[in-house]
């Protein structure tokens, strides 16, 4: 089905100089996928799995371009020489973001959208549309406006659009990255579907636990090459240990431990927040509770399903919504809505929307009052990228800078904000071991800085590995 | 390099088209504070400025810019101008696209040159003020808006001023057109993105 | 930019999309080009009435309430007020009222087709319209992507108010805030509209190339009555006036 032999890939781009540089994507690969073959492909960030991914849909060397040696077929086509619209009816594609993938505003037309640029009657579009609404439990998303779902129902939009084709091979790019338990949940049934139905599946992700069950093998990527692969036997067999030294992700769900359940007694120095009342307009979403606790200078995990309430309270504790009644007490005063930005800084899920200038010194100086003189401010700020080992970046832009490197910028302009509180909004979707890891020990180095650290994740490892209490919202 | 405009050119068109109609509609909505009305149109070529420069890092093509400029005028011509307005749309594409063709999309120092020539599409949006139905038009506003006004706008805008007004857009739309290298200096291409 | 929200939930125009391009021409033909007495008055209340029903007729009961109220001030002011007033207070009225009474029928019934129609529709509708892949490609790109924009923009703003930088801050400048606000979107812009891209070459968009419609367009009764009306208000407006 799938052919790559002795395949290596070049990306072109420009690097921070406007100088024309190669990025390595795949490196004398080679790989052959049966037809019906479920594969997961896993590796660090920058293995090259998402160009493995490419290379079958074609995107790679047709869409992101480079230099392509060795052979690659899919379904008999030479990747090489036949276009993207050449292989679509082989192959659908989901990807990780679910806000860039719908080329409609509504969820039927993009169901349709793949069949229909191939032509298909508009009479069987619609059959198939039924079809797999039916077997996906699709039916109250039909019709709905995109900008109105969830992540979750997103994805399976996603999934769904590409099934109504009914292509030979789906390859899919990271899909979990966004998800919460439930949608990953969602995401494995609709996988276990295809599998049953003998399509051919390539997943490349970081997520492992969900296709455990699924995996006829598990290819592990390393610099651009297979470092190791395992048949299912194999995975099966795969112990705690054997993932952690390989630097993957759990294979089997790690339960939500709720470490040192915290007393019902007041603690004084705690943040507390009290009768919060909040609801969108037009909108069912919002939240209200009597009273949540947050122990000071600890590490809190905010855990619950989409829905929950858990951005919403984000948000209001960040005094972004004027209307948000209850009080919030920290450090024996109250704090108002209008001087919540002064307590708790937000590091937002996608660090993008909070980088502004052209330089990461920059970045962190724009955070401080201009009323500090600017030598002050200067050194402060080299004190902190210090800390958070971002010196030798101080002249880069943010937006040259990897997503690790990203999310430690934003985290240093709040760090040297002084906000006793620091709130991170799913610190770690999308990320390898390795990088989780090292999310934790930034939450470590500013616990012993004296901050007040608010997670809010679904990723069951992390709260595992850093949290010391949980408060969950339903 | 294929010369014929394909999928990905007609998406990113479509993207930037969107994001310049965007800034440059908000930036004529703080317009219409009447005070404001007489320099929105440059207002508006100045800050189109900085999307557009960003959109020919993306043109390699030709008809790209023509596209574009046909776009907003059709937008501009459903909320309410008058039809010349596309004319002026699509010519001022055409122009800057002419322009950037000139140097096969590659020259740097042509691109504001290029926006300057681009942000002329604005005139047509001003159009019912002049060009043979200046009068008509004053004396159809006469009755319903009463003499005062018409005396003040024919007052503010003598016949000179559109000449004057294409001028002030060009050079707004320059400025913006270099306004935008040193944006896209200073972010984009330091970011590697451009 | 909550203007360009799409929220049709379930609630589909009876209406062609073709009739509703038309429509919306001859309504800023009219309104922009009468005044207010005599005939020319009528027309301009039929065009008003217009964009209410429609409102209606998609349930958005709340839009449909606000535009009658704003727009029937705005009538009573052309018919009333503007005459009846003089000199100094004339002209103030004039200048503020005046730009805003000539563009927001227009603007309501853009609206209005924003939110009942959707890209699709569109796109089939510019196709039986011999429209080209070339505009129609990148008109159905720019619909989809307003959202997005919208969705962006909320986001950066937010981000900008928890940094604390502000429109009239200490962070100095005006240039300096537009900067700020319009560099992100504009990374995003690039973001997104590269992966969107991508997963649009994937699902086997090829410009150039034919492909075929889900969507149900024809044209009613409804169609060819408003056709009708469209046709006759252009032919008083072109001959008769």
């Amino acid at each position: 089905m799938i052919k790559l032999q002795n395949v290596s890939f070049h990306y072109k781009n420009t690097d921070a100089f406007g100088k024309q540089q190669r990025t390595r994507g795949v490196d004398e690969l080679s790989l052959i996928i049966q037809k019906g073959e479920f594969v997961v492909l896993a590796g660090d960030s920058g293995c090259g799995k998402t160009t493995v991914t490419r290379l079958i849909n074609g995107l790679v060397p047709h869409y992101y371009e480079g230099e392509l040696t060795g052979s690659a077929t899919v379904c008999g086509l030479d990747v090489a020489s036949s276009g993207i619209g050449d292989l679509s009816p082989h192959v659908g594609s989901v990807f990780q973001n679910p806000r860039s993938q719908f080329f409609n505003v509504d969820t039927t037309s993009e169901l349709a959208f793949a069949s229909e640029n191939l032509c298909v009657e508009p009479k069987e579009i619609h059959r198939s549309i039924r079809r797999v609404a039916e077997e996906m439990k699709l039916e109250n998303l039909m019709d709905r406006s995109i900008f109105a779902l969830s992540g979750g129902e997103k994805q399976k939009i996603a999934c769904a659009s590409v099934a109504v084709a009914e292509p030979e091979i789906m390859v899919l790019d990271e899909p979990s990255s966004n998800l919460d338990e439930a949608g990953v949940e969602e995401l494995r049934r609709v996988l276990a579907l295809w599998k049953n139905k003998g399509r051919t599946i390539v997943v490349a992700e970081h997520r492992l636990y969900y296709l455990a069950d699924l995996a006829d093998r598990l290819i592990l990527l390393k610099d651009g090459r297979i470092a190791e692969a395992f048949d299912a036997s194999a995975v099966a067999a795969m112990t705690e240990a054997d993932t952690a030294s390989r630097g993957l992700r759990a294979l089997r769900k790690v339960p939500l431990t709720e470490p040192g359940q915290q007393s019902g007694r007041p603690d004084e120095d705690a943040l507390i927040c009290r009768d919060f009342d909040f609801h969108y307009k037009h909108s069912e979403n919002g939240i209200y509770f009597a009273e949540k606790q947050f122990r000071r200078g600890a590490v809190t995990a905010i855990v619950g399903h989409n829905g929950a309430g858990k951005s919403t309270f984000a948000r209001v504790l960040c005094g972004l919504e004027k209307r948000a009644k209850g009080t919030v007490q920290f450090d024996g005063r109250d704090w108002p809505v209008k001087k919540r930005p002064a307590l708790c800084y937000m590091i937002m899920q996608d660090v993008n929307h909070q980088l502004f200038t052209d330089s990461v010194l920059e970045e962190v100086m724009l955070s401080m009052p201009v009323t500090i003189p600017e030598a002050h401010r200067r050194e402060q700020a080299l004190t902190v990228l210090d800390k958070l080992d971002l010196l030798p970046l101080k002249d880069i832009h943010p937006m040259a800078l990897s997503g690790g490197q990203k999310q430690r910028v934003a985290i240093a302009s709040g760090v040297v904000s002084e906000n006793p509180i620091l709130l991170f909004d799913e610190p770690t979707s999308g990320l390898d071991l390795k990088h989780m890891r090292q999310v934790a020990d930034l939450f470590r180095l500013l616990k012993e800085e004296g901050r007040t650290v608010l997670v809010i994740t679904h990723d069951t490892e992390l709260v595992h590995e850093i949290a010391d209490g949980v408060v969950s919202f339903s | 390099m294929d010369k014929k405009l394909n999928t990905k050119d007609l998406i990113n068109i479509g993207i930037f088209t969107a994001l310049y109609f965007a800034i440059v509609f908000i930036v004529a909505f703080i317009g219409y504070i009447p005070i404001l009305m007489v320099i929105m149109p440059a207002l508006c070529a100045l800050i189109g400025g900085i999307p557009f420069m960003l959109f020919l890092t993306r043109t390699k093509k030709f008809g790209m810019i023509t596209i574009m400029g046909a776009l907003l005028a059709l937008l501009t011509f459903l909320l309410g101008r008058p039809w010349l307005s596309i004319l002026f749309g699509v010519c001022a594409g055409l122009l800057a696209d002419l322009y950037m063709k000139s140097s096969d999309y590659l020259s740097i120092k042509k691109a504001p040159m290029s926006c300057a020539v681009f942000s002329l599409w604005i005139v047509g949006m001003a159009l019912p003020m002049y060009f043979g139905y200046r009068d008509a038009y004053m004396e159809s506003l006469r009755p319903s808006y009463g003499d005062a006004y018409v005396e003040a706008l024919t007052g503010l805008t003598p016949g000179w001023t559109f000449w004057a007004l294409i001028v002030t857009i060009f050079v707004a739309g320059l400025l913006g057109g270099f306004l935008g290298t040193r944006i896209l200096k200073k972010h984009f291409v330091k970011a590697g993105m451009a | 930019m909550k203007f360009f929200q799409y929220g049709n939930e379930g609630y589909k125009s009876i209406l062609d999309p073709r009739t509703k391009l038309l429509l919306l021409i001859v309504i800023n033909v009219v309104i922009i080009g009468t005044g207010f007495t005599g005939t020319d008055y009528v027309l301009r209340v039929i065009c008003a009435v217009i964009p209410f029903v429609l409102f209606l007729m998609i349930r958005r009961f709340r839009t449909a309430l606000l535009y009658a109220l704003v727009c029937g001030f705005m009538l009573l002011a052309e018919r009333f007020l503007f005459p009846s007033t003089h000199g100094v207070l004339n002209l103030i009225i004039v200048i503020t009222l005046g730009p805003f009474s000539r563009i927001l029928v227009g603007y309501a019934f853009a609206y209005y087709m924003m939110c009942s129609t959707t890209v699709s529709e569109f796109v089939t509708a510019m196709k039986r319209m011999r429209v080209p892949d070339a505009i129609s490609i990148p008109l159905s790109v720019m619909f989809r992507f307003f959202p997005t924009l919208a969705e962006e923009n909320r986001a950066i703003r937010d981000a900008m108010r928890l940094r604390g930088i502000r429109l009239t801050g200490k962070n100095g400048g005006l240039l300096r805030q537009i900067e700020y606000e319009v560099v992100p979107l504009m990374m995003s812009t690039l973001r997104i509209g590269d992966e969107l891209s991508a997963a649009s070459l994937t699902k086997g968009l090829n410009a150039g190339r034919p492909r075929t419609h889900i969507c149900h367009v024809k044209m009613e009764i409804w169609d060819w009555a408003l056709v009708l009306l469209s046709l006759g208000f252009l032919f008083y407006m072109l001959v008769l006036r």
